[in-house]
C-alpha cells in the first residue's frame, strides 16, 4: 500500500522544530506544575515531558502521511487500552506490577495527549487555536489552586502561555500556508519565525517594563484586601496590631502604625513562664514581653518606625529557629547597652509559641540569652516550640505600674517606693549628647508645638523627670469639668477630618479617644518635648489571671499592645504604660489551660549534620561537632559519627511536629535523650566529644530531634542580588552595544559591497576578467540605486537603463555578452574601451541621481538582499 | 581568415534582406528577423493573429527578394487558403489519368514550392491540417505509391486567427510542435501605422518591385552556417533548465520536450547570425524563450500562460547574470 506525503520533508522538519519543540517545552513548563498538585505523578516531570515529546514527535511523522486521523488514533487507544488491561490484571497482588500499570497509565495519557496535539498542529487548523486555549485553561486552574498569589507570580504563570499561543498560531499557520516548491525554504522559515520572536518578545517586555508601576500598585492592593479580610468585623478596611504570616502564625513586629481602627482576636498567642516575684517571692511579678521598639517617628506616614541603626542598640532578636536545641545563644553587648547598673537582676523565662512564629523570640527587656528547648511531648500539638530566655531586669518594672494596683497595698507600696527611687534621678547630666540627641529628638514642625505646650503646661510643678511622666498619667486619668473622663479608650477612634492634621494633635485635643498606640505616642512627644529620653516598645502586655499556676501567663491576641519606656541614668530603661483602661469592654478571663510542665533534664545533646538515615530501622548516624552531657559543653572542630536509635523520638521542626521521612540526609539537627541509661555513665573530666562517645551503648536512644532551620542569609542574597544585577546590567550593554555593531554593518553593507567590486575594477585594468566586475560593479551599483532587472533580458534593460541615465550601457552589454559567450576574444580597441567607458557611467549616474538620493539608496538592504536573491516561480491558482 | 570573410559576407546578405524586407513592411523588424530565424534554422514558422495586419505581404515579400533557380526570377511562392472544404489533395497535388498517354500521371500540388504561405491553416479540418504538417516535418510527399522530394529550400509560413474565432479547428498541441517558432504580428504601433497609410502607394508600388537581394543558394549557405555558431556551455545549460523546469511546474500541464530544446538551440543559433553575430547571448535566450516555447506547452490558466515561461526564464537569466568569473571563463 502506498501512502501519499501531504508534507514535504522539510515541512516536517520544520514542523518539528518550530512547532513541536516549544509546545514540548510548554509541555514541560505544565507538568512541573502538575506535579506540585497531584501526588500521583511522582515528580517527576521530566520523564513525562520526554512521553508527551514521543508521541508529538511520533503523530508528526506519521501524519506526514495521508493517514485518517480518527481511526488510527482509535487503534492506538485500543492498543494502549488492552496492554494497561493486561497490566492491571498481573497487576493483581503484586505491587511493583500495580505501579508499572499506573507509570503506564500516565505515559499513555501523555502519548496519546502528545498525539493528539502533534495531529492538530499537523494537520488541523482549528485545533492550532483550541489547543492554546485549553492551555490558558489549564493554567487559570492551577493559579486558581496557588494560595499565595502575586502579580509577579500571575505573569511569570501566564507570560509563557501568553507568548506560546502568538508563536504557535503564528507559525503553524506560516508553515501550513508556505510554499513548498519554494526555495531555500529552510532560510523563510527560520527568518520569518525569528522575527516573529522577537517582535513579541519586545512587545511583551515592553509591556512588562511599562506597567511595571501598575502591576506593583495592583498587588499592593490585593495584600490589602487579603488583610481587609482577616480583620474581624469586615466592612471598614481594619488593621490589627498583629501581623498574620503565611503559615497562620503571628508576629506583631511593623504594626504600630496609627490606624483609624483595631482589631483584636481572641487568639492564643503563645504561654510563658515568668520567674520573676515581688520580693516576697510569692506574688508574682508580671513583665510586658518586648518584640520591638519604635523609636523614631515618621510625619510622612504618621507612624512609628524600627530603626535597625538606634543607638545603643539593647534589642536581642534571634531566631530560634535557627538554635540547636538546647543550645543557648546570648548577646552580651545588650547588658552593656542598657545602661542599667542599679536594681538589676537576672531573670529567666519560659515560652511555649502557639500562634507565635517560631522565628520570633518574645522576653521582657532586656532579654540576652535564647536557649530552644523542647515541647513535652504531652503538649505536641498545643505548642509548636519552646525557648528559655534570660533578661536583665529591672525590680522596678512591673506590668502594674497602671493595672490593678487598687485594692492590694502591698503593689500600691510597690509603686510608691519605685516612683521614690526614681525621683533620686533629677537630672540627665552625664548621659551621652547623641545618645540623649537620638532619644530626644522629635519633629520640629509647627503641628507638634501644642503638644509641647500641652507637655509643659502639665509639668509645671513637677521637677523630676518621673514626676513629669506621672502628671502625663495622671493627665490621662483625669476628669473634665463635668466630672467625666478626660481621654476614654477605644479600638476604632475615627479619622481626623481635615486629611493634612496630624492624628496625634487630633487624638491629644479633639477626640481624646483612642488605643494604646495613640497614648504612648502621645505620651513619647510630651517627654520629648520636655526632653526625657524615651521610646516606643512594642510587645504584649500580661495579665496575671491565674492563681492556679503562680508564674504562669497567657498571652492572646488582644494583648498585643504598646506602651513607653524612659530612660533613667543607672536604672536603665524603665517601663510605663499611660494607655487608661478600657471601661466599655470588661476584660473577660479566659480559661487558661494547664501549663506545660513537666522538665525534663536531658542527659545528652547532640548537634551536628545526619550522615545517613535507615527509616526503616529508625536508625540514624549523626556526624556531632557539638555535645551537651550532663549540662557540659563540649565543642570538637572534627565531627565525631554516633549511631542513634530514634525509635521513640518525636521529631520537630519550625513548623511543628513532622514524621520521620522529614529527616533527610545532611540536615542540621539536634537530638537530645532523657535516657536513663545515660544517667549513670559519667564523664571524665577531659573527656572529648569521642570520649563521651565510645563509653556509650550504641545505638545511643534519642527522645527529642529538632530540625534547625539554616539562618537566613538576607545579606548575602542581598549581595548577590546587586552582582547579579551589574552583571545582568553589563550583560545588557554588551547585548546591545553588539546589536549596534551588527546594525551598522548591516546598514553599511551595501556601500561595502560596492566598494569591493570597485576596487575590483581599479584593480583589474589589465586582467582579462575586468569585464566581469565592470558589469558587476556597475549592475550592482544601479541595483542599489532602484533600478534592477525584472524579467528583461540584459540588452532591453541596457536600453532602458540609457534611456534613463544618458549612458551608453547598451554597447557595453553587448560588450560582455560577447566576452562572456562568444568562443572568439575581445578585441584591444574594445578592452581599452571598457574602463572609460566605466568611469564615464559612474560619473553620468552620480550626476544624474543627486547625491542625497544615492545615501538613501545605500542604506536599503532589502535591495541588496534582493541582488542576491533567486527569483521564484509564483504559482497560479484558477479561480 | 576565410571564415571570417565569409561571416562577414553573412552578415551583409542577412542584412541586406533584412533591411529589403524593411522597405515594404515597416515597424515589424523584430518579426521579419523571427521569420528569417526560423527560414535559417531550417524550420517553419505560424504566425497568429488577426487579418490585414501584414502576415502575406510579410512572406510575399520574403520570397520575392530571393531569387531562384532561373536567375531573375524570384524563388517559387504559392500561397493557399486554408477553408473547411479543403481537401489534402488540393495541398499534394493528384494522379490524373492522362488521356494522350493512358498512364496516370501526378499533377504536382501547390506544395511543390520554395515558399508557402498557408493562411488561416487553423480554418481547415484536421486531415489537411495533418497532411501539410507531415511535409513540413520530412520534406517529401507520398501519394499512392510514389514518393516526391520537396524542394531544398521548403519554408513554410503559416498564419492563423486567434483561437477564439469561430469556424476553427486548432492545431493540436503535436502538430504545432512542428513549428519552430509561433510570432505574434501585431498591431504597428501608431507612427507607423500613420506612415503607412500616408505611404500606402508607395508601398504598394514597393511590394511590386521588390528587389531580389539573394540567391536561393545563399540561403543554403546560411543555414550550413548557422551550424556553426558557437554556442556556450553555460546558454546550453540554460536551454537545458528551462526545459527541465516546465516539467516541475504544476501549472504546466503538457511540458516541453527534448525536441523543444533542441529546436530551441537552433532557433538561438540562428537568431544570432541573424543579429549578426557569431555567437549565442542571454538576450537571444530571452528573447526567444517565448516563441519557441509557448506553443509547444500546455497551461492550465491563461495567467501561467501569460507568465510562466518569463518568469522560469527570469531565473535563469538571474543564474547567467550572477555567474562566478571561473565558469564564466571556461
Amino acid at each position: 500500500m502506498q501512502v501519499s506525503r501531504i508534507h514535504s520533508k522539510t515541512k516536517v522538519f520544520a514542523q518539528l522544530l518550530c512547532l513541536g519543540l516549544p509546545t514540548l517545552l510548554l509541555a514541560g513548563y505544565f507538568l512541573r506544575f502538575a506535579n506540585n498538585f497531584y501526588t500521583i505523578l511522582e515528580n517527576d516531570f521530566i520523564k513525562q515531558t520526554i512521553y508527551f515529546g514521543v508521541g508529538l514527535v511520533a503523530a508528526f511523522i506519521f501524519y506526514a502521511y495521508r493517514f485518517r486521523f480518527v481511526t488510527t488514533t482509535l487503534v492506538l487507544f485500543l492498543v494502549f487500552s488492552t496492554i494497561h488491561f493486561i497490566l492491571q490484571r498481573l497487576a493483581f497482588g503484586e505491587f511493583n506490577a500495580f505501579f508499572a500499570s499506573v507509570h503506564f497509565l500516565i505515559f499513555s495519557i501523555l502519548f496519546l495527549f502528545g498525539w493528539i496535539t502533534g495531529y492538530g498542529l499537523s494537520r488541523s487548523i482549528f485545533y492550532t487555536i483550541a489547543w492554546p486555549v485549553f492551555l490558558c485553561g489549564i493554567q487559570i486552574f492551577f493559579v486558581g489552586k496557588t494560595t499565595d498569589i502575586t502579580a509577579t507570580k500571575l505573569i511569570i504563570a501566564f507570560a509563557p502561555v501568553l507568548f506560546y499561543t502568538l508563536f504557535i498560531i503564528y507559525t503553524a499557520m506560516l508553515i501550513r500556508n508556505v510554499d513548498e516548491d519554494k526555495q531555500k525554504l529552510k532560510w523563510f522559515i527560520s527568518g520569518r519565525v525569528l522575527g516573529f520572536l522577537l517582535l513579541v518578545c519586545l512587545a511583551l517586555a515592553g509591556i512588562l517594563y511599562y506597567f511595571q508601576p501598575q502591576f506593583k500598585a495592583i498587588e499592593k492592593e490585593w495584600t490589602a484586601r487579603a488583610k481587609a479580610k482577616e480583620g474581624k468585623g469586615g466592612g471598614q478596611s481594619q488593621t490589627s496590631m498583629t501581623t498574620t504570616n503565611k503559615d497562620g502564625s503571628v508576629s506583631n513586629a511593623n504594626s504600630t502604625s496609627l490606624t483609624s481602627s483595631l482589631s483584636k482576636n481572641q487568639k492564643l498567642i503563645f504561654v510563658a513562664r515568668l520567674d520573676n516575684y515581688f520580693p516576697d517571692s510569692i506574688t508574682p511579678n508580671p513583665l510586658y514581653f518586648t518584640s520591638s521598639y519604635y523609636t523614631k517617628f515618621d510625619t510622612a506616614i504618621q507612624a512609628f518606625e524600627i530603626d535597625p541603626k538606634m543607638p545603643d542598640n539593647d534589642l536581642f532578636k534571634p531566631d530560634p529557629s535557627t538554635i540547636p536545641l538546647y543550645f543557648a545563644r546570648t548577646d552580651s553587648t545588650v547588658i552593656k547597652n542598657s545602661h542599667a547598673t542599679k536594681d538589676r537582676k537576672i531573670v529567666q523565662a519560659e515560652v511555649y509559641a502557639v500562634l507565635l512564629s517560631p522565628n520570633e523570640f518574645i522576653a521582657p527587656a532586656t532579654a540576652f540569652y535564647c536557649q530552644p528547648i523542647p515541647v513535652p511531648p504531652a503538649f505536641k500539638d498545643v505548642y509548636k516550640s519552646a525557648y528559655r530566655a534570660k533578661m536583665w531586669v529591672s525590680d522596678l518594672n512591673s506590668a502594674y505600674f497602671i493595672y490593678n494596683p487598687a485594692n492590694n497595698p502591698a503593689l500600691e507600696d510597690f509603686q510608691q517606693e519605685r516612683f521614690e527611687r526614681l525621683r533620686s534621678v533629677t537630672s540627665y547630666a552625664g548621659v551621652p549628647k547623641s545618645f540623649l540627641d537620638y532619644y530626644t529628638d522629635m519633629p520640629s514642625d509647627p503641628d507638634y508645638d501644642s503638644i509641647r505646650t500641652l507637655a509643659t503646661t502639665l509639668t509645671q510643678h513637677a521637677h523630676t523627670p518621673i514626676d513629669k511622666v506621672l502628671a502625663i498619667r495622671d493627665y490621662f486619668l483625669s476628669k473634665d469639668e463635668f466630672g467625666q473622663p478626660l481621654f476614654a479608650y477605644s479600638d476604632n477612634p475615627g479619622i481626623p477630618g481635615l486629611p493634612s492634621a496630624s492624628k496625634l494633635n487630633y487624638f491629644l485635643f479633639q477626640n481624646r479617644k483612642g488605643y494604646c498606640a495613640y497614648y504612648a505616642g502621645a505620651t513619647l512627644f510630651m517627654l520629648r518635648a520636655l526632653h526625657i529620653p524615651s521610646r516606643v516598645a512594642a510587645g504584649y502586655l500580661t495579665v496575671d489571671r491565674s492563681s492556679k499556676n503562680p508564674g504562669w501567663y497567657w498571652f492572646y491576641q488582644n494583648q498585643s499592645h504598646a506602651w513607653v519606656q524612659v530612660f533613667f541614668p543607672g536604672y536603665g530603661w524603665i517601663d510605663f504604660d499611660t494607655t487608661i483602661p478600657d471601661v466599655n469592654t470588661q476584660q473577660s478571663p479566659q480559661p487558661d489551660g494547664t501549663p506545660p510542665l513537666n522538665m525534663q533534664q536531658p542527659f545528652l545533646v547532640a548537634d551536628g549534620n545526619i550522615q545517613s538515615i535507615d527509616t526503616t530501622k529508625k536508625l540514624l548516624t549523626l556526624s556531632v561537632n557539638k555535645l551537651l552531657f550532663h549540662d557540659k559543653d563540649y565543642a570538637s572542630p572534627v565531627s565525631v559519627p554516633i549511631l542513634l536509635d530514634i525509635s521513640l523520638a518525636t521529631i520537630s521542626r519550625d513548623t511543628g511536629v513532622v514524621n520521620i521521612q522529614a529527616l533527610q540526609r545532611n540536615m542540621h539537627i539536634t537530638a537530645a535523650s532523657y535516657a536513663e541509661a545515660l544517667k549513670n555513665s559519667m564523664a571524665a573530666p577531659n573527656d572529648s566529644i569521642a570520649g563521651i562517645f565510645s563509653k556509650l551503648n550504641k545505638p545511643v536512644p534519642i527522645d527529642e530531634i529538632k530540625i534547625v532551620v539554616a539562618a537566613a542569609k538576607n545579606d548575602k542574597t542581598a549581595g548577590e542580588t546587586v552582582e547579579k544585577k551589574s552583571g545582568k546590567l553589563n550583560l545588557l550593554k554588551i547585548a546591545i552595544i553588539f546589536l549596534l555593531a551588527c546594525l551598522l554593518v548591516l546598514l553599511l553593507s551595501p556601500s561595502l559591497i560596492w566598494q569591493y567590486y570597485h576596487t575590483k575594477v581599479r584593480t583589474s585594468t589589465t586582467h582579462p576578467e575586468q569585464p566581469f566586475f565592470v558589469h558587476r560593479a556597475l549592475s550592482f551599483y544601479l541595483h542599489q540605486l532602484g533600478y534592477q532587472r525584472k524579467a528583461i533580458s540584459p540588452h532591453s534593460f541596457a536600453t532602458k537603463l540609457d534611456e534613463a541615465l544618458d549612458t551608453n550601457i547598451t554597447s557595453f552589454s553587448d560588450l560582455y555578452q560577447k566576452w562572456k559567450y562568444s568562443n572568439t576574444r575581445l578585441s584591444d580597441a574594445e578592452f581599452n574601451s571598457i574602463k572609460p567607458f566605466y568611469e564615464q557611467s559612474i560619473q553620468q549616474i552620480k550626476r544624474k541621481i543627486p547625491l542625497k538620493k544615492r545615501i538613501l539608496a545605500f542604506i536599503h538592504i532589502n535591495r541588496t538582499f534582493h541582488y542576491f536573491k533567486n527569483p521564484k516561480i509564483s504559482s497560479y491558482e484558477s479561480e | 581568415m576565410n571564415q571570417n570573410e565569409s561571416l562577414g559576407q553573412a552578415f551583409e546578405r542577412i542584412y541586406a534582406l533584412l533591411k529589403n524586407i524593411g522597405t515594404v513592411i515597416k515597424g515589424k523588424d523584430e518579426q521579419a528577423k523571427f521569420v528569417i530565424t526560423a527560414l535559417l534554422a531550417r524550420g517553419h514558422i505560424l504566425m497568429e493573429d488577426n487579418p490585414g495586419t501584414g502576415k502575406t505581404v510579410m512572406a510575399r515579400t520574403l520570397a520575392n527578394s530571393i531569387s531562384g533557380d532561373s536567375d531573375q526570377q524570384p524563388v517559387i511562392f504559392k500561397r493557399i487558403q486554408f477553408t473547411p472544404d479543403l481537401l489534402p489533395m488540393d495541398l499534394l497535388g493528384t494522379n490524373i489519368f492522362d488521356d494522350d498517354k493512358k498512364t496516370f500521371i501526378f499533377k504536382k500540388g501547390p506544395l511543390f514550392c520554395n515558399i508557402l504561405l498557408a493562411d488561416e491553416i487553423n480554418r481547415a479540418s484536421p486531415k489537411v491540417q495533418s497532411a501539410l504538417l507531415e511535409c513540413m516535418a520530412e520534406n517529401q510527399i507520398t501519394v499512392g505509391e510514389q514518393t516526391y522530394k520537396l524542394e531544398n529550400m521548403f519554408f513554410t509560413i503559416a498564419t492563423q486567427n486567434p483561437i477564439e474565432m469561430e469556424g476553427t479547428y486548432p492545431l493540436p498541441a503535436a502538430q504545432l510542435d512542428r513549428f519552430f517558432l509561433k510570432i505574434h504580428f501585431g498591431y504597428a504601433d501608431d507612427d507607423t501605422e500613420l506612415r503607412i497609410y500616408k505611404h500606402y502607394l508607395d508601398i504598394q508600388q514597393n511590394l511590386e518591385n521588390v528587389k531580389q537581394v539573394l540567391h536561393m543558394d545563399d540561403i543554403l549557405f546560411l543555414q550550413n552556417l548557422v551550424d556553426t555558431v558557437f554556442i556556450h556551455d553555460e546558454i546550453v545549460t540554460a536551454v537545458r533548465n528551462v526545459i527541465v523546469a516546465t516539467r516541475n511546474n504544476n501549472d504546466i500541464l503538457l511540458p516541453a520536450s527534448t525536441r523543444s530544446g533542441i529546436t530551441y538551440i537552433k532557433c538561438l543559433k540562428a537568431y544570432a547570425l541573424v543579429n549578426s553575430r557569431n555567437f549565442v547571448t542571454e538576450n537571444d535566450l530571452e528573447i526567444l524563450a517565448q516563441p519557441v516555447l509557448q506553443h509547444r506547452l500546455l497551461f492550465r490558466t491563461k495567467e501561467a500562460r501569460d507568465n510562466i515561461i518569463k518568469q522560469i526564464l527570469d531565473v535563469e537569466l538571474n543564474r547567467l547574470g550572477r555567474l562566478s568569473l571561473k565558469t564564466s571563463q571556461e
